[in-house]
Parts: C-alpha cells; structure tokens; sequence
C-alpha cells in the first residue's frame, strides 16, 4: 500500500493546481485523473467576467465584480477565497506553466476581450502569450489575415470575419491547403505536424500570396502541441508579421497543451500520478483514506492522510446522475441539487438565468471542506476545489478557470 | 527371372525415377514461389568452411532433434542400427563379400551384428513410435504411420525370418546335400544331434543324446560347417525367438518360405516408396541439413532449389505445431493450416495447383495469421527455412490476388460493401449474441468530441483519413447509434485500427471505442468466411 500526504482525486484545473501546489509545499502528493472538462478548455484562465448572470453584465475589473459578487451571492465558493489568495494562486500557477512550455499574461486587474472561433469577443483574465497579438491586433483594429484550413470544421475564418464585420472592418480572410494533410483535419495530428521545421516553411509560403497589406496573421490554434513558442516565432520570421491563435471549437488542443505541460512537470516535483485511472473505491478512517485507483489488474491501492477532491462535473466524472438525481462519485457525498428532476432546466435552453441543474454540486465550509447530510464537516482533511463546488455557474460567469486554482489553493493551504 | 532379382530392378527403377520426380519438384515449386530476393548476405570462404561443419554436425549428431531426448534417442538408436542393416546386409552382395575375404552371413561378427543393429533399430523404432503416439497423434497422417509399419516390418520378419532359418530341418538338408553329400548315416545323425543340440535346428525325427555321438558330430561340424558358420546363440535375438514356438509345430520350412517373402517383399516395397512422402526424409531432409550448415534463423541465401528442397524436407516430426505462437488461434479457429506442418503440406500443393479452393481459402488464412515470430524455423529438426517460405509465399499469395481477410475486405469500398450487406442479417457477435455495437448503452455517452479521433495513431500517420479510412472513429460510433452497422463494416478505419485502446482510455464518456472496432472486424471476418464457404 502506498502512503502519501496528500491525494488529489482530479487532473483537470482543480486537480493539477492542487497537486502543483502541495508539492510545492513540500508535502507528498498522489494523484489520480482521466480525460475530462479540461480536455475541451479553449486554454483561457477566466477569473470572473459577468455578473450577475440575468443581466449578462460583463465587468472589466474582475475584483471590483468579485466584490459585487460576493455581496450578492453568499454561498458562491468565491467566499471561501481573498483575492490576495486568488493573486497569488494565479501567479504560481502561471509561473509552473511558463516553466513548462506555456507562457501566460495578462494585464493586472483588468479583464482583456480575446477573439473565439464563432466570432464573438470574450473576456477573460489569462492568456496563452500565443494569443495576445489577437488582442493587440484587435484593440488597434489593425487589419488582419485570418488564416483558416480546408478540411478543419473547428475554425471558419470567414464566420469571424462576418461576425465582426462591423467592429474590425479590416479583417480578411484565406483558406488554404495544410501540409502534409488532406481530407478531414483533427487539430491534435496538425499540432504535432508543426513541430516539423519543413512544414512550417510549407505552411508559410502558402499563406504569404494572401498577407498583402495585413498587419497581423491569425491561425486556428494547431500551432505546435509542446512548443508553441518556438513554432510561433518561427512563422513571424517567416511572415514578417505578428502572429496569433485563436482556440478552435472544442475540443482546441489547449486541453493536450496543458496536460501535456502538467505531465512533465509535476512528476519532477515529486507528484505521482496515476493516468487515465479514476478511483474505484474510497475508504475513510481516523488516520486517512485508503483508495483504489483503477481496476483489475492495473489498479493501484493507495493511502492518503488528507484528501483533495477536484473530480469536476460530469464530464469529468466527479458527478454523475440517473433520471432523477445527481450523486457524488467518490465518497457520495451529499449533492446540493434541485428538489427534483422537473427543476433541472427552465424551458428556454438560453434562459439568461441559466439552469439550477448547472449551479447543482458539493457544499463546504469555509475552509473548503465538504460537508455531510447533516450538515457536520464530512472528514476533517477532505477539501473540495473546482467545477463539483456547489452555487456557482461557470460558464455564464466566466470564472472556471480561475474559480479552480483559487479554490486548489485555499484547499492546500487549509490542509 | 526370379522374384529376387524382378522385385530388386522394380524397386529400384521406382527408387531412382520417383527420386528424380521429386527432385524436379523442388525446381517446379521453388520457381513457383517467386524470385527470391538478393537482401541475404552471401557467405565468404570462412563461412561456407563453418556451414559445412554446422551442416555434417546437423547430419550425423542430429544435433536439430536434440531438444527432445525421446526423439533423438529413438532416432539415434535407428540410424544407427539401420543403416548398418541396408549397406552390409541389406547390399551384402556388392559391399561385404567384395570387401571382406571369406564373408558369410552366418558368420561372426556379422551374424551377431546383424541381431545387435536389429535390435537397436527395433529399440529406437519403438522409441519413435511411442513418441508419435503420445505427442503427435492428431497431427499424424498415413504416410506416417506406413513408413514406422515397414521399416518395422521389415525388421521383425527378418528376425522371423532368422529364426525360421535356424529352426528349418529343410535347410540343414539342403546345406547337406551341397557340402557333405558323402555323410553316412551315423556321421549323419551325429551331426544332426549336434545341430540340433547347439544350434537350434527342429528335426521330427528323436535324436540320440549319447556323449561320443554328439562328440563325433562335433569334429564332423569343425570339418565341414564351422568354416562358414558361427554358432547360432550368436544370433542371440533370432535365437531366443526360435522358443516362442513350440517344439510340437514343425512349421520351421513354411515359416522361412513365408517370411522370406515377407521380408524381402517390404524391403523391396521400402525401396520401391522411397520417394513417396515421408519415405524420402531421409534423403530430402539430409540434403536440406547439410545445406542449411548448421544455422537456426532465417539467414542463409535463398535460393530457388533450396525453397523446393525445404517444401520437402518435412519429417512430419510436428514440433513447429507444437511451438507455433498462434497455436491459440488454431484452437479457436479450427483452421488446420494456421499451424505450420500442415501449412507447409498444403503450400506445397497449392504450388503443384493441387488444392482445393476450400482448403486455398485456409492456407491463405494460415499464411496471414502467421506472425512470423521464427519460432517454427528455430524448432525445425529439418532445419527448413520456415521463415523464408512463409514471407515469401505469403508475398506470392497476394500478389496472386489471395490476400487474406484483410486483402478481401479492400477490394470493394465501403459503400460497396454497405450495399451488399444492408439487405441481410448481420448477426451479432459476443457471447450473448448481442454485441456491444448492436446495444444503445454503448453509445449513450458519446457527444462527438472527436478527443478518440485526436489521439488515434492510424488516423495520425494518415494524410487524408476520409481518403484512406472511410470513417474516422467517432464517425463509425456515429453511425452505429443509428443503427447502419452495414456502413460501417467495410470501413478500412475498422480493418487498420491496431487496438491500441488510446480511443478507448481517452474517451471522456465511457464510450468502448475499441473494442466495438474489434467486434466490428470481427463480424466482417466472419461474414467474409461465410462467403468462402469456410466457418
């Protein structure tokens, strides 16, 4: 049986913080994990866009909308965290990811808008460096190339083009053959097709008969799986120009990029990590829990002293549901939820009040731990962090990302 | 003209051209197979010298057979009693007598010799026998079991035969009348007493047992007989056989009669089958042993008389089925060319175009099951290059259009194929019947992520996966959820995934990705049997 400090149960944002982060502290880390929410990420780290979500206000000041948030909604898992612990939360987890291949900026304090594949301009707090020319380009209204791929359904540049047609005029657009690959495109086989100095030179002499007066060229973001950067400026060497990505439909390779980056590097900080395994069965006790990881004959028995579970929602398997109830999938912790099915959904499936289903998931105390059908602190060192926290919907508010390293962060430092 | 000297030029004549008959063969089915390539290196002097030595030491030690102690030991123990028996026996007249001045058969050491190399040849028989019996039934055909029955025939009824001769008053007769035709009829019966009494000889009449008779038939014997015959307890097998009957039967003259024939007549029937089947190992696979010098891999210059000459070099010793990787396909399959010896028998008659379309669709079988792991070629007793004729012949097959299951399925589009079979039942696969691609369960999860066709390595190597696979992964999932499992079933997606399971273990909804491709291939498999006439 395997003993460790700490097992972090989840490797998507919640789960990969928290294990960076326990490590880091010095404490042994397990953790388990399949593919799951992260793996259709656009690869933005959002910390908190609109509020309140009836209104679809959109804030440029993250922290002035976490004040106005956490006035407004007491049981958001935002109240467990200061914004001094988000900053520095962010900041560390950033610096890991430029550590590892994925540069990350921002502008301090403010939220910055950044194109997406449908055309419409998103606010977020974080973005991969791969991405801010996009914002430069957009903020300047510069006039610009996107370049979109026959074959890869992801990305239309001309769609963008149409979508903000009347906000950035001076877009224009270029369909052209991607090297080496016909037929249908999948962006994970592009991404790793760049890693070919040839084939950015193929892709480059393509795209340059359309550049003519552009000032900035856009690509769906297939640009190199583990070194984005190096392929990056190797094509603005090429082009002579700026260049930017703009995440594709899900699933964009930014879920690969950061599991790809996690992958290397929290293993040289001592984490053990258990791939594609999902916990199996969960015992708990006085002195800790004891796990099974996997099943058959792969699985791996393992005993914590404290317990991180940062499983996510249902796509990452942390919730799973019947016809008529959600439970917990590791412990079966009690699940806040609508009173009964009927409530799950309002009619309009773009109700701007969202849905009850969306903001149902695990309650916890203060420090993050959750709590049990009595309302009584489940176990004493099991925290929660991430998408299972109950109240909040992150997706109409644009905090996901964010939402998960804070609330990693508060989980270890609690422990 | 006596039936000696007829049986002998017949078998002999039969010897020779079945021997040149197969000797062609090794030429006719060796082209047949295709030019070898020039990829082998060609050994310098240093190497041909140890080839030799590895090829004489194969050959006399049967070092190949040395694996198994029951086989070698049987073997052995034959070759070294037999081959005596045929070039000093056997061919007495032309090698022994002009050899050795005075020879006789009925002489020491040979008289004794002769019994010693039959038994040893009837112990290491034996030997082989039992080990065919235990280990090798159910690969064992007619010519088998024919060659162990005469070479065991003729050893038997030779010392049958022996005995007879010993026990045969006519014989005492005849030798009488030849070399001691002046005997009175005291010197007579005191010889006769004599014989009688050391030698074993069965007289009707009562013989006297007085001391100065039998003395007298002694000096009498010194004289006349003991200058062209040894003491027959020499012959200590054919001897201690002359008990077993009793001495109430005199049956002594028919029995030599008999076994006379019976023994000259298998060793002419013996020579007369040489070439036929297994008869000719001995020859072929000795060929095959030196040529080979001694290596166990897939190394040594192909050419096209060497690839004949392995086709018939097959001792039928079975220890390539024995050892086949893929042996667990056999048992699930029943196909009995997915094991080696009974490939290389058919491969062989698809090379004379002696097979039959049923039986051309199992060989094509056996051939694309084979994974070429070695093994049969390091097992060889034979020493047969395996290997060379299992990627050569598997080479020719496609090329003649004779693809396997895999080659089959490409040879229409998936539409085509669609087309053919939306009409029909197309049966379920598993173990219930209702395989995972039939039940809605199985698709219940899937939202078109395509993270199964991001990560697989098939759709990744292709440049075009609409152009070179049909369907990409979550397409063929797409399509089974409808229900169109006949348009997904000649997907070349389905008939290139290598289950890897990446699909399966990435999928974030539970989806078996793989192992639905596998049932799928699976059922077209089946389907395609079906349509050969084989299942």
């Amino acid at each position: 049986m395997k003993n460790y400090d700490v097992m972090v149960i989840g490797s998507g944002f919640a789960g990969m913080a928290a294990a960076l982060f326990a490590a880091e502290r010095g404490l042994s880390v397990a953790q388990t994990g399949a593919t799951g929410g992260i793996d259709f990420s656009t690869g933005f780290i959002d910390l908190l866009a609109v509020h309140p979500i009836a209104e679809q206000k959109v804030w440029e000041d993250p922290f002035a909308a976490l004040a106005a948030l956490r006035r407004d909604l007491p049981d958001h898992p935002y109240c467990r965290v200061s914004d001094d612990e988000i900053c520095r939360a962010l900041e560390q987890f950033t610096t890991f990811l430029g550590h590892h291949g994925l540069c990350y900026r921002g502008r301090a304090g403010k939220n910055t808008l950044t194109l997406t594949a449908a055309g419409t301009m998103k606010p977020t707090y974080l973005l991969p460096c791969t991405a801010w020319n996009g914002v430069k380009a957009w903020e300047m209204k510069a006039p610009t190339l996107l370049v979109d791929f026959s074959g890869l359904k992801g990305l239309s540049a001309r769609q963008i083009a149409e979508v903000r047609k009347d906000s950035w005029p001076n877009l224009k657009v270029a369909r052209i053959k991607f090297p080496g690959m016909g037929g249908e495109l999948y962006p994970e086989h592009m991404a790793w097709s760049m890693a070919d100095p040839a084939r950015r030179a193929e892709l480059a002499q393509n795209v340059a008969p359309h550049i003519a007066d552009a000032k900035y060229v856009g690509f769906p973001a297939v640009l190199g799986m583990t070194d984005t950067a190096a392929v990056l400026s190797h094509l603005e060497e090429l082009l002579d120009r700026p260049v930017f990505e703009i995440p594709t439909l899900p699933p964009s390779i930014a879920g690969p990029r950061l599991r790809a980056a996690f992958d290397r590097g929290l293993p040289g900080l001592g984490v053990r990590t258990y791939t594609q395994k999902l916990i199996t069965k969960a015992a708990c006790s006085e002195e800790g829990f004891s796990f099974t990881a996997g099943s058959g004959s792969t699985s791996v028995d393992i005993f914590a002293k404290s317990a991180i579970l940062a499983s996510g929602r249902f796509f990452g398997k942390g919730l799973r549901s019947d016809r008529h109830r959600i439970f917990e999938a590791v412990f079966d912790l009690p699940v806040s939820q609508p009173k009964n099915r009927s409530l799950w959904h309002r009619p309009d499936f773009f109700d701007p009040n969202g849905h009850e289903v969306n903001q149902a998931g695990i309650e916890t105390d203060a420090n993050l731990r959750p709590l049990d059908a009595q309302g009584r602190v489940f176990h004493p060192r099991l925290h929660a962090a991430g998408a299972i926290l109950a109240h909040q919907d992150w997706m109409r508010m644009k905090c996901g990302a964010g939402l998960a390293i804070a609330t990693a962060y508060k989980a270890v430092a609690s422990l | 003209m006596d039936f000696f000297s007829i049986g002998l030029v017949l078998a002999c004549a039969s010897a020779a051209l079945g021997a040149l008959w197969r000797m062609r063969g090794w030429f006719k089915r060796g082209v047949a197979m295709g030019r070898p390539g020039q990829d082998r290196p060609r050994p310098g002097v240093l190497g041909i010298l140890g080839m030799l030595v590895g090829g004489l030491a194969d050959l006399v030690l049967l070092r190949r057979t040395m694996r198994s102690p029951l086989r070698w030991t049987g073997h052995t123990l034959l070759i070294l009693g037999f081959g005596p028996l045929i070039v000093l026996h056997a061919m007495d007249g032309v090698v022994t007598r002009p050899f050795f001045a005075g020879y006789e058969p009925t002489l020491d050491p040979w008289q004794f010799l002769r019994n010693l190399f039959g038994l040893l040849s009837v112990l290491g028989l034996t030997l082989l026998f039992l080990n065919r019996c235990m280990t090798l039934k159910k690969f064992s055909k007619l010519q088998d079991w024919t060659l162990i029955a005469v070479v065991f025939g003729i050893l038997i009824s030779g010392f049958l035969l022996e005995s007879f001769k010993i026990m045969s008053a006519g014989d005492f007769k005849r030798m009488v009348d030849d070399y001691f035709v002046e005997a009175e009829s005291e010197e007579l019966i005191s010889l006769k007493a004599y014989w009688a009494r050391e030698n074993g000889v069965r007289f009707r009449q009562f013989l006297p047992t007085a001391p100065e008779l039998l003395e007298l038939g002694a000096e009498l014997h010194e004289d006349r007989c003991a200058g062209c015959h040894s003491p027959t307890s020499s012959a200590f097998v054919s001897r201690s056989m002359t008990s077993l009957v009793p001495a109430s039967l005199y049956i002594a003259d028919q029995g030599r009669d008999l076994f006379w024939y019976v023994h000259v007549g298998l060793a002419f029937l013996g020579l007369a089958l040489l070439p036929w089947g297994k008869f000719f190992h001995p020859v072929a696979t000795g060929i095959n042993l030196l040529t080979r010098g001694g290596t166990r891999t897939a190394d040594t210059p192909t050419h096209t008389l060497a690839r004949g000459l392995g086709l018939d070099a097959c001792t039928r010793c079975g220890q390539c089925s024995l050892h086949c990787s893929v042996a667990p396909a056999h048992r699930v399959l029943g196909n009995p060319d997915i094991l080696p010896m009974d490939k290389l028998a058919d491969l062989r008659c698809h090379l004379d175009d002696r097979l039959s379309p049923g039986r051309s669709a199992a060989l094509v079988e056996g051939s694309h099951i084979c994974t070429e792991c070695l093994r049969c070629t390091q097992v060889c007793s034979a020493g047969i290059d395996l290997q060379d004729l299992w990627m050569a012949s598997k080479k020719s097959l496609t090329e003649a259009g004779r693809a396997g299951v895999d080659g089959e399925i490409r040879k229409r589009t998936a539409g085509e194929w669609a087309r053919e079979l939306a009409s029909r039942d197309l049966g379920r696969v598993g173990g219930t019947g209702a395989g995972l691609a039939d039940r809605a369960e199985s698709f219940w999860g899937c939202v078109q992520c395509t993270t199964c066709t991001g990560v697989c390595p098939v759709v990744a190597v292709s440049e075009d996966p609409s152009r070179d696979l049909d369907l990409a992964p979550q397409q063929i999932m797409n399509l089974l959820r409808m229900g169109l499992k006949a348009q997904t079933l000649g997907a070349r997606m389905v008939w290139s995934c290598t289950t890897c399971y990446k699909c399966q273990e990435h999928c974030p909804q539970g989806v078996p990705v793989a192992d639905i491709l596998y049932e799928l291939r699976q059922l077209g498999a089946e389907i395609l049997r079906k349509k050969e006439g084989r299942s």
